[in-house]
């Protein structure tokens, strides 16, 4: 039983890292302008709105995440393989040293990727008379590699832990059967790709278009104004970060860390009405069982979150009014 | 998301079209891929080379591929540069299974010379061609973007190239099982995915602008492959798997280093003195 109990104290783990890592993919993506905003920062010079704004258009945040995240993954391996035989019988010890060491190395990397993205877009905009400002450039990069470090630190331990969540809980048998790299891919995707649909609520409604009714638009001309001016003197990504971690960042963190939960638990929840834990019995009819169970748990998850969703959307259009322009 | 501007067409090009093969610096697209293509295919075949060399072949195999992603995508790809780098890649994938499907036919693996996985290559060249000729032509899909064909067959065919390279670099063979485990069990294969298909798109996402220029993006393609010979060459160290021993794997991190210093502050540079002006610090413009 104590075996159960600690399977399902570390999907709580994972849940809570992803929270983590969620959040701080979207402040990261926000201080780069990687995300929605790069079309504004890349417009902005063309429509004549000069502007002191960091460009890193290293990729989609899907691709670049995976990547911070590969590098990371498959540093830590490299170091894992030649660590662990030096501590048998600890091999935590290995992993802790490891993975700061290989998420440091795709924090560098991600400088560097940072650099040539930020100089590459800008002096490609020459005729827009848009200079390279230096000390956007050096002060941007420390704030994009350390929110990238967390990100890629919380990816990596939960690659970590998955692919020896066996061992962690005392049956190895439960490995996943992925390598450490892959998982880092996959998660490093998942965050990216989360990150990148939810939060970015900078551009949206929040600030460019806070005179306007809800839903309007604006003319894209005037979109570049939103790299112009902030509260006190000119814009820089910086205030970006410190508005978006009031909602927007905990925000995508929860979506992502509810996703993980939810998915993670109803697995969980299935293996175990099928029979399939504490100990893996041979691959037989009890697997459909187990894969039935889950998927039914899913699905009233699914209905669960549609009418939660559907009475909340109708308590605040009754308490906040309609929709102006709907 | 990524907005591309409006990429105007070269002016170069216009001014003075070439005609045939000159081999004057810099070399034009037709040239560049013969000088890619051909060596980083012999390179392939002789996987008992030192790992240097294979980088070497590495570097101008990723190269083509940039080349090749910065042709398809000039006329106006913005969201879509990153998703044809990773076409370029998944070919590449494809193509280089298909080729160590057939490995072992003539394969000499005491000299470690492996010829049959070109077939791979030419596999992804036709396969590049057909899936380029349905975009493209009006009955299908209808995307009409110019020398679309051309450009998905060299893709399939570098991505190939750049995926057996560095199975070659990290196995030191390029026989089927030794693949199996040592690359894909051991989830290097997900760092060889993401790093080609970075340094196929990540050069032309990042100088994409009206004042482009391609001199200036392929030095970044050249950076990145340094970049990922350091890694290939750790990754060697820690599989132990080269008949050369540790210097292979040693000399392949210097290369890679030195590779990537020179042509990180070459692009550095460039960039500074191309932009419109580079300045210490200062106001936006209407604030004087």
């Amino acid at each position: 039983m104590l075996q159960v109990v600690l399977l399902f104290a570390w999907m709580l783990v994972i849940a809570f890292l992803a929270f983590i890592a969620c959040t701080f993919e979207d402040i990261e993506s926000d201080i780069g302008s990687q995300s929605n905003p790069n079309s504004q920062v890349q417009l902005a010079a063309q429509v004549g709105q000069v502007n002191r704004f960091f460009n890193k258009a290293i990729s989609g945040e899907p691709l670049s995440n995976a990547m911070y995240c590969v590098v990371a993954g498959t540093v830590v391996w490299m170091l894992l393989v030649r660590l662990e035989p030096l501590v048998p019988g600890a091999t935590w010890k290995a992993a802790v040293v490891a993975i700061p060491v290989g998420v440091g190395v795709a924090a560098l990397i991600h400088m560097i990727f940072s650099t040539t993205a930020h100089c590459g877009r800008v002096s490609a905009q020459k005729r827009f008379e848009q200079p390279i400002y230096l000390d956007v450039l050096y002060g941007h990069l420390l704030p994009i590699a350390t929110h990238g470090f967390m990100t890629t630190f919380c990816i990596t331990s939960i690659a970590y832990i998955q692919s020896n969540i066996g061992t962690l809980s005392g049956n190895p048998q439960l490995n996943h059967p992925f390598a450490l790299p892959l998982l880092g891919f996959i998660w490093g995707i998942t965050v990216g790709s989360i990150g990148s649909s939810t939060g970015d609520v900078h551009y949206g409604t929040e600030r460019e278009f806070q005179d306007r009714p809800f839903g309007e638009g604006k003319r894209v001309v005037y979109h570049g104004k939103i790299t112009r001016y902030a509260d006190c003197g000119i814009r820089t990504q910086k205030d970006i970060a410190g508005f978006c971690a009031k909602f927007g960042g905990p925000c995508t963190g929860m979506t992502f860390g509810l996703i993980i939960l939810f998915e993670n638990w109803r697995t969980l929840v299935g293996m175990l009405l099928g029979g399939f834990l504490p100990d893996l019995p041979v691959f037989t009819a009890s697997g459909d069982a187990a894969a039935i169970g889950g998927i039914v748990m899913g699905l009233l998850i699914v209905a669960a979150f549609v009418v939660g969703n559907l009475v909340f959307v109708k308590w605040v259009r009754k308490k906040c009014g309609p929709f102006v322009g709907v | 998301m990524t907005v591309t501007p409006a990429v105007e067409e070269e002016e170069g090009e216009a001014e003075a079209p070439k005609k045939g093969l000159s081999f004057k610096f810099p070399y034009d697209e037709t040239e560049m891929a013969l000088i890619a293509g051909i060596p980083a295919a012999i390179i392939t075949i002789f996987t008992g080379l030192p790992a240097v060399i294979k980088g070497v072949g590495l570097l101008l195999a990723l190269l083509w591929g940039m080349d090749s992603v910065r042709k398809t995508s000039k006329y106006g790809l913005g969201t879509g540069v990153p998703s044809i780098g990773v076409l370029g890649t998944g070919y590449g994938v494809i193509g280089a299974l298909m080729g160590l499907a057939v490995v072992e036919y003539g394969a000499m693996p005491a000299l470690g010379i492996y010829p049959a996985v070109l077939v791979g290559a030419l596999f992804m060249a036709v396969l590049g061609l057909v899936s380029g000729y349905f975009s493209n032509n009006e009955k299908y899909i209808a995307m009409k973007i110019p020398r679309l064909e051309r450009a998905m067959m060299e893709l399939g065919m570098a991505g190939t190239l750049a995926m057996l390279l560095q199975f070659s670099i990290v196995t030191g063979t390029l026989a089927f099982q030794s693949v199996v485990d040592m690359v894909m069990e051991t989830g290097v294969i997900a760092f060889m995915f993401i790093f080609t298909a970075m340094a196929m798109f990540h050069p032309y996402n990042a100088c994409l602008g009206p004042d482009e220029r391609r001199e200036r993006t392929r030095m970044v393609s050249i950076e990145i492959s340094g970049l990922l010979c350091i890694i290939l060459g750790f990754a060697m160290l820690v599989l132990g798997t080269s008949p050369w021993g540790a210097w292979d794997g040693l000399s392949l991190i210097v290369f890679g280093a030195i590779v990537w210093f020179v042509f990180f502050r070459k692009f550095i540079k460039a960039c500074m003195d191309e932009c419109w002006e580079t300045v210490g610090t200062g106001l936006i413009k209407t604030l004087g």
